[in-house]
């Protein structure tokens, strides 16, 4: 089925979308190539990937978005800069900044808890948005492109579940260091 | 970096300045849109109904999934394949109606039953009872003149009534009406007036005449063909619009939240997909419910007897119509107690029912179907999708109607609906994305 669609994507369609798509499109497929998520699509997913992402522009210092807000988007840095900060009531940290590539929010992907930190343009900003319900509904329509980003979510969610309980290990041999 | 205080003052003026200019533009547009929507307000209607039947027509394009044909050709196919199945339902219904000489004879047919069933409710002249006496002489009274006004609509005019003896020696090459349609269409002849209200005495009303109600003056007839061609040409923009919005594959989504201001970004797309959900859900649910409602009708009116093809037009008419609360029942109750009226040798399927109560039957069966409809199909179906106050249901109705007749009526709940959820859902978000 799947060697069946190749050959169709590959002979029939893809002339035809290469016509029909506007030159914004095709920087976004090739940027979207970058994109760990998205980096092993075929270019018939990364289309219809492309079809339901959200561009939003931030000027310098603008928040894209804020702590303890409800989720509902992750964000993909097409250029710029952002700054990743929890704040608290006397001060605020800066977890991470990211760059043109990188992603943020992800977890708005599962379910609509509240962020956990801020996102803040450092300069100026161009963001592509996937929504979570237009992914939901790509699991419907496309559930091949969905399960792969699904798949990338959990290892992604994975992977910093590893990283969190290695940090707490280490840290508990270090204050078992410390208190003798 | 720090910014200068000439670059800060510099930034501070340029933020002022925006929120005046956006402050004017929205004032501006929001002056002209008005403007404009008053003035084409005509276009509003085929506008929303051609909008609606995108609506309906989003799932079944999101259900027709073949991975490999784009999405321009994927809704030619669906367009082909709905359109040739509405050309067949229309062929079919249009199959059932009745034709030329089935109208002239169901018009003979239904004045002489309507008569026959009035003067049995009056009973022979002399009632002595003390009580039935006067109340017959009352109802006489009130329902005299409308009985009168019916007559005067179901009487054959003078080049129906030609027709009418033609088809009965038979005329094309058809079999010859029935003598007892004939014997009706004769005792139609001798129908007398009842008694009348002195104000709403109207002597040509029982006149058979081509000239009292079915002529009029040709510059009346030129003005009211081109009002028809106006409106005609405004309702293009239905199909139209369907169509566009068919191929739309969320550009317009896309297109209306790229204009929402960032910080606003997430919360429109909660509030646009609830919004979405919810009319979604209502609208379904209705057609669902509407279906149900006619499904349970055409089959109560087969277990009475009614013929399958009658049956079903009117648990089709009456289903459709049940989209506007209330007056769905009424109208089931109309169509079928009319066909009630002129039904012969009709067959109950249910053993032990008198086929001359039919009327009283259908009065039941629309009860019935009514109850079930409020209290087994809309808690079901629609659950808590329409949870307004009847009085609200009620006031929308008669809103819809007084704006926009019985389109008015059949959009006045989606339209409450609409608002409802939409200012239900914005308070929601707006209060969990701590803007208010």
């Amino acid at each position: 089925m799947s060697t069946k669609r190749s050959i169709a994507d590959k002979v029939l369609w893809q002339r035809l979308r290469h016509w029909n798509r506007s030159s914004k499109d095709l920087d976004r497929i090739d940027f979207l190539k970058t994109v760990p998520f998205f980096n092993s699509l075929t270019p018939w997913q990364l289309n219809h990937v492309c079809g339901i992402l959200f561009e939003r522009s931030y000027e310098t210092n603008e928040l894209i978005f804020e702590q303890m807000q409800p989720g509902a988007a992750l964000f993909l840095i097409v250029d710029g800069k952002v700054a990743v900060e929890v704040y608290n009531e006397k001060y605020t940290t800066s977890l991470a900044e990211l760059e043109s590539g990188s992603f943020f929010g992800e977890m708005a992907l599962l379910d609509e808890s509240p962020r956990s930190a801020s996102a803040r343009a450092v300069e100026p900003t161009r963001t592509l948005a996937l929504y979570r319900n237009d992914l939901n509904r790509l699991s419907h329509t496309d559930p091949e492109t969905a399960c792969h980003i699904y798949r990338v979510l959990a290892q992604i969610v994975g992977d910093r579940l590893r990283a969190t309980n290695e940090m707490i290990t280490s840290g508990e041999i270090h204050l078992e260091k410390l208190t003798g | 970096m720090k910014k200068g205080p000439d670059l800060v003052k510099k930034e501070q003026e340029r933020k002022k300045r925006r929120q005046v200019f956006t402050s004017t533009f929205l004032l501006l547009t929001l002056i002209v849109s008005s403007l404009l929507i008053w003035k084409l307000r005509s276009l509003l209607l085929p506008i929303l109904v051609g909008a609606l039947l995108g609506y309906l027509f989003r799932p079944l394009k999101d259900r027709f999934r073949v991975s490999w044909l784009p999405h321009e050709l994927r809704v030619l196919v669906l367009f082909a394949i709905v359109g040739f199945s509405l050309f067949l339902a229309g062929h079919s219904i249009r199959q059932q109606m009745p034709d030329e000489r089935q109208k002239l004879e169901l018009q003979v047919r239904l004045k002489y039953k309507l008569n026959e069933k009035f003067q049995q409710v009056l009973g022979p002249e002399g009632e002595t009872s003390q009580w039935l006496g006067p109340l017959k002489a009352m109802i006489a009274r009130e329902a005299g003149p409308a009985m009168n006004q019916l007559n005067g609509w179901l009487n054959l005019s003078k080049s129906e009534t030609e027709l009418f003896l033609k088809y009965r020696e038979g005329y094309l090459g058809q079999e010859p009406i029935q003598d007892r349609y004939f014997d009706y269409f004769q005792a139609n002849q001798t129908t007398a007036a009842y008694i009348e209200k002195p104000e709403q005495r109207s002597p040509s009303a029982l006149v058979p005449s081509d000239t009292a109600t079915f002529s009029e003056s040709p510059e009346k007839s030129a003005t009211k063909t081109s009002a028809l061609k106006e409106e005609l040409s405004v309702w293009i923009l239905a199909p139209l619009i369907f169509i566009f919005l068919g191929f739309d594959n969320g550009q317009m989504r896309r297109y209306f939240i790229g204009l929402v201001p960032n910080r606003y970004f997430e919360l429109s797309l909660m509030v646009v997909d609830m919004l979405d959900e919810a009319i979604g859900r209502y609208l379904r649910g209705t057609i669902l419910e509407c279906g149900l409602v006619g499904l349970t009708l055409a089959a109560g009116m087969i277990l009475l007897g009614i013929p399958v093809s009658v049956a079903i037009l009117i648990g089709l008419i009456s289903g459709m119509v049940n989209a506007i609360p209330f007056l769905g029942t009424v109208f089931g109750l109309i169509i079928g107690l009319g066909y009630a009226l002129i039904a012969e040798g009709v067959v109950p399927l249910i053993p032990g029912l008198d086929p001359n109560n039919l009327a009283l039957y259908v009065i039941i069966l629309v009860g019935l179907a009514h109850l079930l409809d409020n209290m087994v199909y809309q808690p079901f179906v629609l659950g808590n999708a329409v949870n307004l106050h009847p009085l609200v249901v009620i006031i929308a109705i008669i809103g819809g109607s007084l704006l926009m007749g019985i389109l008015g009526m059949l959009l006045a709940i989606p339209t409450v609906v609409v608002v409802k959820t939409a200012v239900e859902t914005l308070f929601k978000e707006l209060k969990a994305y701590r803007i208010i």
